[in-house]
């Protein structure tokens, strides 16, 4: 299951796995999002193709609009990912310790 | 040991794929990192299959597990060919701009897979992806090499 939600300090707090059965889900919240966003993964244990299209549809409306989004606590696995598919040159990314 | 299910075609039944692929790949049985793989690469065929294939009839699961690799097969009736080994690499040094998510989840699956395979019997229109995750102790060390030498 995916659990997306603010955080206490304004960042977007994402848990669970993030698949094509959550991915309107998830899409329905970043869509309500604008400026600079800071994304903690920490509780991120999966992200498939269909939640690197959320990521990406989001970032590519957060810098048409001057603003961006930068994700922390990345996981290896979601790190792989974003290396395999070249998102780590389009996102700012900050792993986990 | 091997086990098999059949799924509906639709994406709510990742679900259960997910549950099935916990129930027979337990931490005991892999690694949690494997089990994620397994479930990054079935998910990215099942999706795509569902999305593109044209039957209705349910989607076979084999998954074999022995010796550290797992190997699944995905069998879809009703299907017209698509040779998922020769789908073409995506450029992924493109900026945002040009970037499309389309495409990305059989990338990245090959990326994933140690092995692929595409078998389809036009007679039946029966299409099947085979891959396999993982590698038996006994040529590991070899193939870490290669990957090394080659990464």
């Amino acid at each position: 299951m995916l659990a997306i939600d603010l955080g206490a300090e304004g960042q977007v707090v994402i848990s669970g796995r993030l698949d094509a059965s959550q991915a309107a889900t998830a899409q329905g919240f970043m869509d309500k999002l604008d400026g600079q966003v800071v994304l903690d993964c920490k509780g991120l244990d999966y992200l498939s193709s269909a939640g690197l299209g959320v990521l990406l549809k989001t970032q590519k409306r957060l810098m048409a609009a001057g603003g961006q989004m930068r994700l922390v606590g990345v996981s290896r696995h979601v790190r792989d990912i974003f290396t395999y598919s070249g998102f780590d040159q389009i996102f700012e990314i900050e792993s986990a310790p | 040991m091997t086990a098999s299910r059949r799924f509906p075609r639709e994406i709510a039944a990742l679900e259960s794929v997910f549950e099935f692929t916990a129930e027979f790949l337990p931490d005991s049985a892999v690694s949690p990192a494997l089990r994620r793989s397994v479930d990054f690469v079935l998910e990215e065929y099942f999706t795509n299959i569902v999305k593109y294939g044209a039957g209705t009839g349910a989607i076979g699961i084999d998954i074999d597990l022995a010796a550290g690799r797992v190997q699944v097969a995905l069998t879809e009736p009703d299907a017209n060919r698509f040779d998922v080994t020769r789908v073409p690499p995506v450029d992924i040094t493109l900026p945002i701009e040009q970037r499309q998510p389309g495409g990305l989840g059989l990338h990245l699956a090959r990326r994933l897979v140690d092995t692929l395979e595409y078998d389809y019997a036009p007679a039946e229109r029966r299409s099947r992806i085979t891959f396999t995750i993982g590698t038996p102790p006994a040529t590991a060390a070899k193939t870490e090499q290669v990957r090394d030498a080659g990464h």
